[in-house]
């Protein structure tokens, strides 16, 4: 009888070890991958709460799983512990937002990798273009409301050279174009400009400016960019004409 | 009467630098063609490596197995040899096109700061003060004269025509 449950015990002895061994291997394994992964475990909830699709390895799920994944309907209480971490990360959003951004410089530090992230997406982005343009695509096409623009304002120059100028600024009659070519803006059909991304837009973008902030400066930036380029077109066409009518005028006299 | 054209000095400048700066590809890949020695044994062995990838799809792999592992040897030792040289190439192509970029802005700032300096107290063209007022001291900058346009502000209105110019013809 003894002698029966002696091996019993030794063998649920050995049950034992061989479970302990079992868990700390696979202790030992999900140290090691987070090692690899390299993020801790607080680092793996402040990712969920990020809302990024990070991966995390669960013992009890052992198989790679990704915390964007809907959680099965089994997994209430997994359902429940993740929509907590939503509310607080929104709580958390919004705390940050209010400029609370620096009480935890971890967060701080997160939030500014995921901008280098986005921003380095746009060099590759920009990298693309780049390339596309090297290859003999345009970097910017001419289109109608630009020729106008242009021939504009060279007549304009000749005329107020010939009629205007003895009277007043030649500076007067372009702010009168300028207004003019703003009426005349909404007559001509809208060219869908492809937003240009350039190393200044990614170094706005990293500092934590919006992207809607960013494209409507750019824009701004882009409308005084047209106003200079007629204002040289202007000034150009009317030096170039006071010349041609001094040469012609001495060669006639 | 030379003094009345300065503005043209100027404008052709420009236009030459902007020409220039438009046809760098080209005249870096024409300079690295020049000195590229190695370009007729390149195109060799590019023939070679065709005519014997010929003679191994006449080879029948079941019957002559070994001549046809010592070509596909040879082959891939050739087209080992091919890339090398190919690296190389594109290597010395791109310090071409580099020192070619370097040399043209070197130029191009020498031409642009004597041409400043030349210009830097005489206007390149005079217009009557009041045609440019209020921005007659702006315009005169560096010269001073009243009435006078400056070399820097006829460098950059010409510079933007230019390159407007050029874009459209392109």
């Amino acid at each position: 009888m003894e002698a029966g449950q002696e091996p019993e015990s030794a063998r649920s002895a050995a049950q034992r070890r061989a479970e302990i061994r079992r868990r700390k291997l696979l202790n030992n394994s999900e140290d090691r991958m987070n090692r690899i992964v390299g993020f801790s475990k607080s680092d793996a909830d402040s990712g969920e709460r990020a809302g990024v699709g990070v991966l995390h390895l669960d013992l009890d799920h052992p198989e790679w799983s990704s915390s964007s994944k809907r959680a099965s309907p089994a997994d209430s209480g997994v359902c429940e512990s993740v929509s907590e971490r939503g509310v607080e990360s929104a709580a958390v959003r919004s705390l940050s937002a209010d400029g609370e951004r620096s009480a935890s410089p971890r967060r701080g530090l997160q939030a500014y990798l995921s901008r280098f992230d986005d921003a380095m997406k746009l060099r590759g982005q920009l990298a693309n273009e780049k390339a596309a343009q090297d290859s003999g695509a345009q970097p910017e096409e001419l289109d109608a409301f630009r020729i106008f623009r242009t021939t504009a304002s060279v007549t304009f120059a000749v005329f107020v050279r010939i009629f205007v100028c003895q009277y007043l600024s030649i500076f007067a009659p372009f702010l009168t174009l300028e207004l003019g070519f703003m009426g005349l803006h909404k007559y001509f059909p809208k060219v869908e400009k492809k937003p240009q991304t350039t190393m200044l837009t990614a170094a706005l973008l990293l500092s934590g400016i919006p992207a809607e902030v960013i494209s409507r400066s750019m824009d701004t930036y882009r409308k005084m960019s047209d106003v200079f380029s007629d204002l040289c077109v202007y000034f150009f066409s009317f030096i170039m004409s006071h010349e041609l009518l001094l040469l012609f005028g001495s060669h006639t006299a | 009467m030379a003094a009345g054209f300065n503005w043209f000095l100027v404008l052709s400048s420009v236009f030459l630098c902007n020409l220039v700066k438009t046809f760098l590809p080209s005249i870096s890949s024409f300079l690295s063609k020049i000195f590229h020695k190695d370009a007729d044994q390149e195109m060799e062995m590019r023939t070679e490596i065709q005519n014997m990838k010929m003679e191994l799809s006449t080879i029948s792999m079941m019957d002559e197995f070994a001549r046809y592992a010592r070509l596909e040897r040879k082959i891939n030792k050739m087209t080992d040899q091919l890339k090398t040289l190919v690296k190389s190439r594109t290597a010395q192509q791109a310090k071409m096109k580099w020192i070619v970029n370097i040399a043209f802005y070197i130029l191009q700032a020498a031409l642009m700061i004597s041409l400043i300096l030349k210009y830097y107290a005489d206007p390149v063209t005079v217009v009557p003060s009041k045609w440019i007022a209020p921005l007659e001291r702006l315009v005169a900058f560096p010269s001073g004269v009243a009435g006078g346009v400056g070399i820097t502000c006829w460098l950059v209105v010409c510079n933007k025509v230019v390159a407007l110019i050029l874009q459209a013809v392109s």
